[in-house]
């Protein structure tokens, strides 16, 4: 497991905070009872202690004073006799000067023997009493006076060993039962967390399957399952995957008109190509109808009319190949980057802009046309319209490895910064944020469809380059593109 | 002053003697009419008075035999008895040979108790199980449990023994004291209060018997010579001739009549015999010595 406990899965980290918060809650509560139970048996004992030395001065004041040894430890005997059940262990009898005059055990403390001294017999409170929990055993003192003069001190020592056992008994008790506890809670806990966790996994599953492919709607089924706020944020998360399916679809859409878009701006430059030859060809007609018997006049004329005608047939040949969805989808030729300087020669001309391409395209390269032909030709109308009178735009087109690579290069007044990002992607901008730009963004999903990428340079010498790198596609998996 | 007043005595005794004072002389009283005057008789520590049922035995039995309450008069010093004794306060009293002998000219012996078919019994110095000691003479420094200062075997016999050979107990013992009872010197040694004591060795020979844990953990380390047994004594002139006649009549017979022999057997005696004041010349020659000692 990480070391760092913030990264701890909050599987393990709500059980070990309820199992710390329990042995806590468990250390103060056995702290509190253990205390009051110490407290409770030492007030007991010491009630008991007092009772057992409030009975004994009377008993051998008396023989104190007359030394009647027997009469004091018959008293002691007695008393330890009567007072079974508080366990006396010892009581000795001292004079004033700290001399046994009797004690329950006379082998122990024989009369005569020292017991403490004088000093501690006059320094020693009237009565006194120590007792230590869990300790095995308790003292009490009390000292004897005839009016006014000490003239002895009875000492008693008590078995305490039985609390001390009753002690550990509640100790392992509260441990037993704490342990218990906190096992159970943290169990407990646990189990809720993973509980109240699968929703969160659900949707975590959910949103890790929409990175890596198409996120999927939560089953109407799960969502039911999960009412309140786990229910409602599912729902949210179906609504987010409902309008990203929406905005997918709406942006196809919005990708199909745009090659509409883009051939109604080259509508009029298209017409006007048209429109230029004709004049030529009525005329041709005319020169035809009026000498036409003159064979070297028939024949210009007819060559005018079908060089003429030509022109107009490759025009709109290219134009219908360009903006009618292939039936089924063909390989990129070489055919297919020539055609574009066809469409887009008639603009540049009116526009005075040259146009240079360099094709390395040999043959047929495994990249479906349509929406490669799309993207450049989106990228070339946005350079020349980008591009003053009398610059260049170069377009070269080259298999490098797997992947064509198209740049396209024009001395405008480059690209803004916002449609660099729009073409290269960086930006998920909506298609129509700011009214324009749609070519641009067309584009930059044509080629993300494609598998490739899109690179704008500004060169310091100023314009603009752009690079499309589209990889082959393989054999067995056609790309859908529309 | 009842029996029952003096809280000193020993808690057995006590219960004796809330025994003998309340219930026996009730039916005591029951039998006899209760017109006639009490026999009091009178019991030392000599004699083993911490049992129950021997005292009820005892009382029973005089009262059958003489056809008169009879009150058994206990008190927690020989002194006290001997002083009721010579006072006339008492009919008989079973005391010591050493208060008999000292009040010789007072009292008159009424009858003598039977141990071991003869009416002698020793003292004995009697010391903790463990002690090495072999001779008397090694306990000097001792702290020495004594029966009672009127108590011949107790107290009287062991003096004796020291004058003997001059010396007196102050000087040769550390410390003594008196457990007034035969039996607490029994204790006072067996606990280790008292490192050696004297005490009666009819009583001790009975105890040893009865209780033998606690006779257990002393030894005899010294045993006098026979001397006369406790006798039953009463006041040279009787406080009640015909009392008295009853009395002496049910102890000499006491071993003839089942109920005797019951309350014999439990005293462990054999009987009572009239017995001869010369019976306790040797108590008398060592009251005398211990006089001449000082």
């Amino acid at each position: 497991m990480h070391p760092d406990p913030r990264s701890w899965p909050i599987m393990v980290k709500v059980p070990l905070a309820v199992a710390a918060l329990m042995v806590l809650v468990g250390l103060l509560l056995s702290e509190r009872v253990l205390a009051g139970l110490a407290d409770t048996q030492e007030r007991h004992l010491r009630d008991l202690a007092q009772s057992y030395l409030d009975g004994l001065p009377s008993a051998v004041a008396p023989s104190i004073l007359r030394e009647d040894i027997w009469e004091i430890f018959e008293a002691v005997e007695r008393a330890q006799e009567l007072h079974r059940g508080l366990r006396p262990t010892e009581t000795v009898v001292t004079d004033a000067e700290g001399l046994v005059l009797a004690a329950s055990d006379p082998r122990r403390h024989p009369l005569g023997s020292t017991f403490g001294t004088r000093q501690q017999a006059q320094a020693s409170p009237d009565r006194s009493f120590s007792f230590q929990a869990g300790a095995d055993a308790a003292s009490a003192l009390r000292k004897l006076s005839y009016p006014g003069r000490t003239i002895g001190v009875i000492h008693a020592a008590f078995d305490t060993s039985h609390l001390a056992a009753e002690r550990r008994k509640v100790i392992l008790k509260l441990a037993a039962t704490n342990g218990a506890l906190t096992l159970l809670l943290a169990a407990g806990g646990w189990l809720l967390v993973a509980r109240m966790m699968r929703p969160v996994r659900i949707l975590t599953e959910h949103l890790a399957k929409a990175r890596s492919a198409q996120a999927a709607p939560i089953a109407a089924e799960v969502v039911a399952r999960h009412p309140g706020e786990f229910g409602r944020l599912f729902g949210a998360y179906n609504a987010l995957v409902q309008s990203m399916d929406e905005r997918e679809a709406l942006a196809r859409k919005l990708a199909e008109e745009e090659r509409l878009v883009s051939l109604g701006r080259l509508t009029s430059s298209l017409a006007h190509e048209i429109n230029n030859p004709l004049g030529g060809l009525f005329n041709a007609l005319a020169t035809l109808k009026s000498h036409g018997h003159h064979a070297s006049v028939r024949g210009n004329a007819i060559g005018l009319l079908d060089r003429g005608l030509v022109g107009i047939r490759d025009i709109v040949r290219t134009t219908l190949a360009v903006y009618r969805t292939d039936r089924r989808p063909r390989d990129l030729t070489a055919a297919d980057i020539d055609d574009l300087q066809l469409l887009i020669m008639p603009e540049a001309r009116r526009k005075a802009v040259r146009i240079s391409i360099t094709n390395e395209i040999v043959g047929s390269m495994p990249l479906p046309s349509t929406p490669v032909r799309q993207a450049i030709l989106n990228v070339l109308l946005n350079a020349l319209a980008a591009s003053p009178a009398g610059a260049g735009i170069l377009l070269s087109a080259r298999p490098v490895g797997a992947n064509l690579i198209v740049t396209v290069t024009d001395r405008g007044a480059g690209l803004p910064e916002e449609g660099a990002n729009v073409l290269a992607g960086a930006v998920p901008a909506a298609p129509l944020a700011d009214g324009g730009g749609l070519g641009l963004w067309t584009t930059s999903r044509i080629v993300a469809d494609l598998g490739g990428t899109i690179e704008v340079e500004r060169p310091l010498e100023g314009g603009t380059v752009v690079r499309l790198t589209v990889p082959f596609a393989k054999a067995e998996e056609l790309p859908l593109v529309a | 002053m009842t029996s029952s007043a003096d809280a000193r005595i020993g808690r057995r005794c006590v219960l004796g003697l809330a025994a003998s004072a309340s219930i026996i002389p009730g039916l005591a009283q029951a039998g006899s009419g209760g017109s006639e005057a009490p026999l009091r008789f009178g019991l030392t520590p000599v004699f083993l008075t911490s049992d129950l049922e021997l005292l009820a035995r005892l009382q029973l039995y005089l009262e059958h035999r003489t056809g008169l309450p009879v009150i058994l008069v206990t008190r927690r010093t020989y002194q006290e008895i001997t002083t009721l004794l010579t006072s006339g306060q008492l009919d008989a009293a079973w005391i010591c040979g050493y208060p008999f002998v000292a009040h010789r000219a007072e009292l008159r012996l009424v009858a003598v108790p039977l141990w071991r078919a003869a009416p002698l019994y020793q003292s004995y110095v009697i010391v903790d199980r463990d002690r090495t000691t072999r001779d008397f003479a090694d306990l000097r420094g001792d702290i020495h449990a004594c029966s009672d200062p009127d108590s011949n075997s107790g107290f009287l016999s062991t003096i004796a023994l020291l004058a003997r050979q001059g010396m007196r107990p102050d000087g040769f013992f550390a410390r003594s004291f008196f457990t007034y009872g035969h039996r607490n010197v029994i204790r006072a040694v067996a606990s280790g209060l008292a490192s050696s004591g004297s005490v009666d060795g009819y009583v001790y020979e009975v105890v040893a018997e009865l209780e033998p844990a606690l006779t257990a953990r002393t030894r005899v380390l010294h045993r006098s010579e026979w001397l006369g047994f406790p006798p039953i004594a009463a006041p040279r002139v009787p406080v009640d001739e015909r009392r008295l006649s009853s009395l002496t009549k049910a102890l000499l017979e006491m071993n003839g009549v089942p109920e005797g022999q019951a309350v014999l057997r439990l005293l462990r005696l054999d009987g009572f015999a009239a017995g001869e004041p010369a019976l306790f010349d040797t108590i008398a020659a060592n009251v005398a010595l211990v006089a001449q000692a000082g």
